[in-house]
Order: structure tokens, then sequence, then C-alpha cells
């Protein structure tokens, strides 16, 4: 198993290739091209995210995320360096995985849905920390 | 008809409690559920929320953490029409969807055990302890979402599904999905990504994976077969399973229903670029029910044979011509809206519409024949 996971690239998603020089279909006069999720590089990722990123809390929440999943990281590490099998080394690793989801959820609503996530709470608390207008 | 009030309170660590669906005098079903909501830290309030809804249809929706369910709630909500957003005054964190049709609720939110008291009692969130199943909250909308790692577990709850999906995702598939969502991440590496995998598949496959043998349609993603020795997991082969005699729901097919088909529609009409696309069609057996599985292998890259797929299709339940195409189309940055993936959550995105529908005809007629009793 081990073997077959690390020979994977690293890209699962289907990157967006050029028209193919074949006839296409005469009856579709439009070709739109399907932006099919190219992976994106790192600084056009951190543009779309900026851009949707528009309180302070979710910028704090953001920088708290990737703290959390290091740590939580590095503590699965140590618990299962003591016993690998046993109870608490899931549960270590099982906290790894629920924060790195929920770092990527945050990821997706910036970048894809180019929403802030406070966005209907600071319409109501504009007054609060977390809705200071965040400015890079 | 539905009526319910509702109090938000701003909590992250919260825990539930369910009643069962009563029968009215007339012998319908009609769903009441009772919401409590306790917060478990300092402020020690409860909440009481009664709803009752006669029109309201329940669907759960399976899968393991990160594995494409945010996706696929996210094309169910187009399906049916206006912009979801989690419920105001509530987590803005959580998974929770509520549009003018349709509420999402996220099991996952709700862990009945904070985690430092999951990590006592050595519980993962995969494992049914560290969930509350007595739980439910609904909402007036006309479809009601469950999903979360859990839906299909407890007996009660699959009750009051009107319908269920379960996302099963190989290994592979698994893997090359995670490392695209953490290797950016500074905690992560290949190492870490691999272990948290591995340490989470005993529970994983216990709790998580059977629940796949109650499901009503079940989207299977695996590596492709049309690349030979492929190991980037690039192209996808996914499998539409659906199961044979559910009320509501006429499972799509390719040509000529209950036979075996396969078919590449690249050729004179239609050119692919490499690896192309495949289909197949036909009969099978799972876990013991019969089923209909559709195949796609490969990937789409343009709109023309996404269009001509889509027009070979039948049974997709489509209110127009193209609008699958659209519905993809209208989301063509999600992951998956060019192979299998994306195409199958949005046709079963369609049937939950068109099942939703029926149920809803056949409620309202069902009062007119016990008037004339």
């Amino acid at each position: 198993m081990a073997s077959s996971f690390t020979s994977l690239n690293l890209n699962p998603y289907p990157s967006f290739r050029s028209e193919s020089d074949g006839e296409i279909n005469s009856t579709n006069k439009i070709k739109i091209k399907m932006n099919m999720n190219t992976p994106p590089t790192s600084s056009s990722r951190s543009g779309t995210r900026l851009k949707a990123m528009k309180f302070k809390g979710t910028q704090m929440r953001e920088k708290k995320l990737t703290e959390l999943i290091e740590q939580k990281v590095v503590e699965a590490n140590q618990v299962c360096g003591e016993d690998e099998t046993s109870d608490e080394c899931k549960v270590a690793w099982d906290e790894v995985e629920e924060v790195s989801q929920a770092k990527a959820d945050l990821r997706l609503k910036l970048e894809k849905l180019q929403q802030d996530p406070l966005e209907s709470f600071c319409q109501e608390n504009p007054e609060t920390d977390e809705c200071r207008i965040y400015e890079d | 008809m539905a009526v319910s009030t509702v109090y938000t309170v701003q909590s992250l660590n919260s825990t539930f409690s369910i009643s069962k669906p009563t029968k009215t005098q007339l012998g319908f079903n009609q769903k009441q559920l009772v919401f409590y909501k306790k917060t478990t830290t300092t402020r020690r309030t409860t909440t009481e929320i009664t709803c009752s809804t006669g029109d309201t249809v329940v669907i759960g929706l399976a899968a393991d953490s990160g594995c494409g369910k945010s996706t696929f709630m996210r094309r169910l909500t187009s399906v049916f029409g206006g912009a979801a957003e989690p419920p105001k005054g509530g987590n803005p964190d959580s998974n929770t969807l509520i549009s003018d049709t349709t509420t999402v609720i996220c099991l996952d939110d709700y862990h009945s055990l904070d985690r430092t008291g999951r990590k006592e009692k050595g519980v993962t969130a995969l494992d049914p302890r560290a969930n509350n199943f007595d739980l439910m909250y609904e909402q007036p909308p006309k479809i009601f979402v469950i999903e979360g790692l859990h839906p299909m577990y407890d007996a009660r709850v699959r009750e009051l599904l009107d319908f269920s999906i379960y996302l099963d995702i190989s290994n592979e598939v698994k893997f090359a999905w995670k490392i695209q969502r953490d290797m950016a991440e500074r905690g992560h590496s290949l190492e870490s990504i691999k272990a948290s995998i591995e340490a989470r598949k005993p529970d994983f496959d216990a709790y998580i994976d059977p629940q796949k043998q109650y499901a009503d349609a079940v989207i299977e993603v695996l590596p492709t077969q049309l690349i030979p020795d492929d190991n980037e997991g690039k192209v996808l082969r996914v499998r539409l399973i659906m199961k044979e005699g559910v009320k509501y729901f006429n499972p799509v097919y390719l040509f000529d229903e209950g036979s075996t088909i396969s078919w590449i529609p690249c050729g004179r009409k239609l050119t692919c670029s490499y690896p192309g696309i495949k289909f197949t069609y036909g009969p099978e057996s799972y876990f013991g029910h019969e089923v209909s599985v559709l195949e796609m292998d490969g990937q789409f890259d343009r709109l023309d044979e996404l269009i001509y797929v889509e027009s070979h299709l039948s049974n997709i339940s489509t209110k127009f011509y193209g609008e699958v195409t659209q519905q993809l189309l209208k989301h063509a940055d999600f992951p998956g809206s060019n192979n299998g993936t994306g195409l199958f959550q949005t046709i079963v995105g369609l049937k939950i519409r068109d099942l939703f529908e029926q149920i809803v005809a056949s409620r309202t007629a069902a009062p007119l024949q016990a008037t004339k009793a």
C-alpha cells in the first residue's frame, strides 16, 4: 500500500488542457473554455483568497487554523511515537484531519465562493473586533 | 403549512436531542421533530424548537471527511435554486447551509464530545460514540439534507430519510485528494497525510463504510482504467450505483434500460482528446440488492462533449435540454466539474428534485382520498 501511495502524482485534479485539434461538432459554435480546476499557483491562490477576505476575524481564524494544524501534527507524532496502536494515537491523527478539513473549508469559501464567512455576522455587529476591515 | 420558531444561541459546543415521528389522526406520518439545544460550557441554557411539517423531504448524505460532501451539497442546493448560506446568528464557520428551499445540516458540526472529551475516552470522530444521534433540527424548507460521517448509521435516522446517498472514494483517490488539500499547509508533509489516513482507517472501515449498503445511491470514485498503469490519479473512473425498487426513484440509464451497454462517445461525430471518455451501464448486484450501475471513465474537455453525453442519457429528470450541462458550467471551478463526480452529483441532484416533486404530489393527493373514504 505504501509504495502505490508514494508514486502518486501530487495533482489529482485534471488540469485544463488546451482545445483539441480535432474536428469540433459543427452545431456548437460557442467554445466555452471549461476552466476545470487548474491547480492554482500560490500567487493566484492567494490573490483570489485575499480579495474575498474582508474581515480581521477571518484572517485571525485562518492564521489560527494554520498554527493548529502544525501543532496537532507535532502532537500526533509525539503520541504515536509512544504507542502507535493506541486509541490516543488514532484520536490525535483524527484531530489533524478535522483541523485540515476545517482549513480547507475556509479556503473553499474564500477562493471558490468568494465569500467571507463573517459577512452576515458583521452586518449585524460591525463594531466588534473581528469585524474590523482586514487590510493587507 | 410548516411552523417553527427558532432560537439561536451563539455556541460552538452544543448537544441536541430528538423525538420520534408521530402519526396524526389522519394516519399520515407527519414528521414532528423537537430540538433541544444545550450549551456545554458556562452558559447552561436550554432552548426548545418545535417544527412540524408534512412537506419536507429528508435526504441523507454520507462520506468520510474531506471527500467532497461540501461540493456535492453546493451543487445540490444550486439545482434547487437560491444561494445557500450558513444560518444567520449561528456559527459562521458551520457547514450548515440554508437557502429558500433547502436546509443542509452538517452533522460534523455537532460532535457531542469536544476535542478534549474525545481524547480522554480514546474515541475518534468516526466512532458513533463521538456523535449524538439523538439530534435533528428542522426548518420549513422543502429539502432537508443531513450530511456528515454517519447519517445512515442509526436505524432510527435511516427510517426518516426519503433518500440517501453515499460517496465512496477509493483509497488511492482519497490519498491524492488529501495531498492536494494539505500539501500547501506548513504543518503537513507526505508522511503526516499518510499517517492521518492510516490511523483513521480502522474506524472508517468499521463505522463509516458499512453505511454504503443502506444507501439508495452510491457514487464510487476510483482511479481510471483508460491509462495503463496510471498512478497519477488525475483521471477518474466514477460509478453511479442506483438501487432498484426505491419509491419515486427511477435510475438513470443508457440507451436500453436493464441491458448491458458499453459506450465510447468519441469517434466520428465527437472528437475527444486523450484519454477520452468511456461509459458503461448495466445491472449488478450490490450487497445483496439489485442495482443499476452507470459508469463514466475519463473527462470532458469541451462543452460539446458534455452536451453530447447528456443527450444520450435517459431518466436524468432534467426540465429542459442541456440542464445538466448548464449546472456543470455554473460551477465549472468546483472540483470534478469535468468528470463523472460532477456529472453524477448533478444528476443525483436532479433526481432528488424529481423525487421531491413526486412525494409532494402524492401527499397532496392523499388528503383528498381520505375525505372520499
